[in-house]
């Protein structure tokens, strides 16, 4: 995906162009709905949600420039607020059980995603972290749950659970800065 | 390099701040690297999701919805205006009650009708996403009195006489009926676009779950010769629905029927049917 012309085709839908748009749309259809897929567990949910941030992105919602990070950083960032509201408002719950299950590297082997690179490299960082991690992870930012729902489920105080995320959140950080370093020595 | 702000860093990803603290916390990523690091870090995790193949006709319903929205926030937008402006002339074949049992609950002059025309394609949005442009479109046509003739679904409208009274007349639908084995029910409906784009939408309900890649699959047939026309999945309630352009086939179908297909994107059936009707 060439990352640099997000930006320009986002500055071309501020200027209401609707190509624009709709090619910002193919570009991150199969992704969007995947994530939001893998979040809600509802496809007509997955769906609206796809749809808001669309809608958001049209009017100029949130707008995006390069302070706030990478491009698709923040376009995931709005797509997995629109799936939490969703899933708050209707009150969409997951299994309890469901939680602890990350993708891990072998149940993937079917289907290749277009996103394979970016795939693997997430899945390495992911690797490093410790289960009770990866769950915080699972619990904090795919089921979108609350700090004190998930203080709950775990049956640990809420700050514990705060600096947990953001412990695990930092871990992951260093270890994709790791491998992109060695990726850039390795070319 | 951790000051309060930092400590927000978990409610921002979360979407739990309110939206003055996110534009300030949004602020501090500009000058806090390490919060912005993080942010961007978390922006990969999306990239763990196994593909999910979106529901059929997911981007015109996305798109339309979209640039609806902003028609309706911008009512000089001059696309909009034009085809309002045909609605609107094709509508004075319309009866003015043709729409009012629509859930509209605001009656606007006859001369506004453009303007309905806005509010009703914006306003099912809410509602389960995807009936939101077949409503509209029932709507519209609804609103011109004249339901495309196609498929030979409606015979009786060579007289352009007494309007519709209820939306659900003013096009034409037909049933499908389960094959001996299957449950569910499906109707098929020809609607016109503003645009003039001729889609099949079939709705159907109280059909089994589908397991791993399985669809539902629409079908036009003629003799021998199926083509696909939109496949789609169900909710946990056995709903589903499809949205399918068909302008390019306005060839004389004898009949219309839904299959269960082991995966999408088949060209000729492989499943059994569930449900059929001729035309
Ligand atoms: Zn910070």
């Amino acid at each position: 995906m060439e990352k640099s012309s997000d930006t320009l085709l986002y500055s071309r839908i501020k200027e209401k162009d609707k190509d624009a748009l709709e090619c910002l749309y193919d570009r991150y259809e199969k992704i969007l709905f995947s994530f939001l897929y893998k979040m809600t567990q509802d496809r007509d949910l997955a769906e609206e949600a796809l749809q808001e941030v669309f809608i958001k992105i049209w009017r100029g919602i949130g707008e995006y420039d390069d302070s706030k990070g990478k491009f698709t950083s923040w376009l995931f960032r709005m797509a997995q607020n629109s799936a939490i509201d969703l899933i708050r408002k209707r009150k969409v719950t997951v299994p309890i059980d469901e939680v602890a299950e990350m993708p891990s590297k072998d149940s993937s082997v079917e289907k290749t995603a277009e996103w394979q690179d970016e795939k693997e490299q997430i899945q390495a960082a992911v690797s490093q972290l410790s289960t009770e991690q990866q769950e915080m992870i699972q619990l904090f930012y795919f089921k979108g749950h609350t700090h004190e729902k998930i203080a709950e489920i775990c049956g640990l105080p809420l700050g514990t659970v705060k600096s947990r995320i953001r412990l695990a959140l930092s871990k992951l950080k260093k270890s994709l800065h790791g491998m992109q370093e060695r990726g850039a020595i390795d070319e | 390099m951790n000051n309060e702000h930092c400590d927000l860093l978990i409610d921002y990803l979360n979407g739990t701040l309110s939206d003055e603290e996110t534009r300030q916390f949004e602020e501090h990523l500009k000058t806090c690297d390490e919060c912005r690091e993080i942010a961007d870090a978390t922006g990969q995790l999306p990239y763990l999701s196994e593909p999910a193949v979106p529901p059929a006709g997911m981007k015109s319903r996305i798109l339309s919805n979209v640039f609806a929205e902003d028609v309706a926030t911008d009512s000089s937008s001059t696309s909009s205006a034009s085809s309002a402006a045909a609605g609107a002339t094709a509508g004075s074949k319309a009866s003015s009650s043709s729409h009012a049992e629509s859930e509209s609950s605001d009656r606007k002059p006859r001369d506004e009708v453009e303007e309905e025309k806005v509010m009703q394609m914006t306003q099912p949005i809410r509602k389960r996403v995807w009936w939101t442009p077949a409503i509209a479109a029932v709507l519209l046509v609804s609103l011109l009195g004249n339901a495309y003739a196609f498929m030979q679904l409606q015979q009786e409208q060579a007289d352009p006489a007494p309007a519709p009274t209820q939306p659900e007349t003013a096009f034409q639908s037909i049933d499908l009926q389960p094959s001996e084995g299957f449950d569910g029910d499906a109707t098929a409906a020809v609607i016109e676009e503003q645009d003039g784009a001729l889609n099949l939408v079939v709705t159907a309900e109280q059909l089994a779950v589908l397991e791993g890649e399985q669809v539902y699959q629409v079908w036009l047939i003629k003799g021998d010769t199926p083509i696909p026309a939109g496949a789609f999945t169900t909710n946990a309630d056995g709903e589903g629905a499809t949205y399918f352009n068909i302008d390019n086939n306005t060839e004389e179908w004898d009949t219309i029927a839904i299959t269960l297909e082991p995966q999408p994107g088949n060209e000729l059936p492989q499943g059994e049917i569930v449900l059929s009707a001729g035309l």
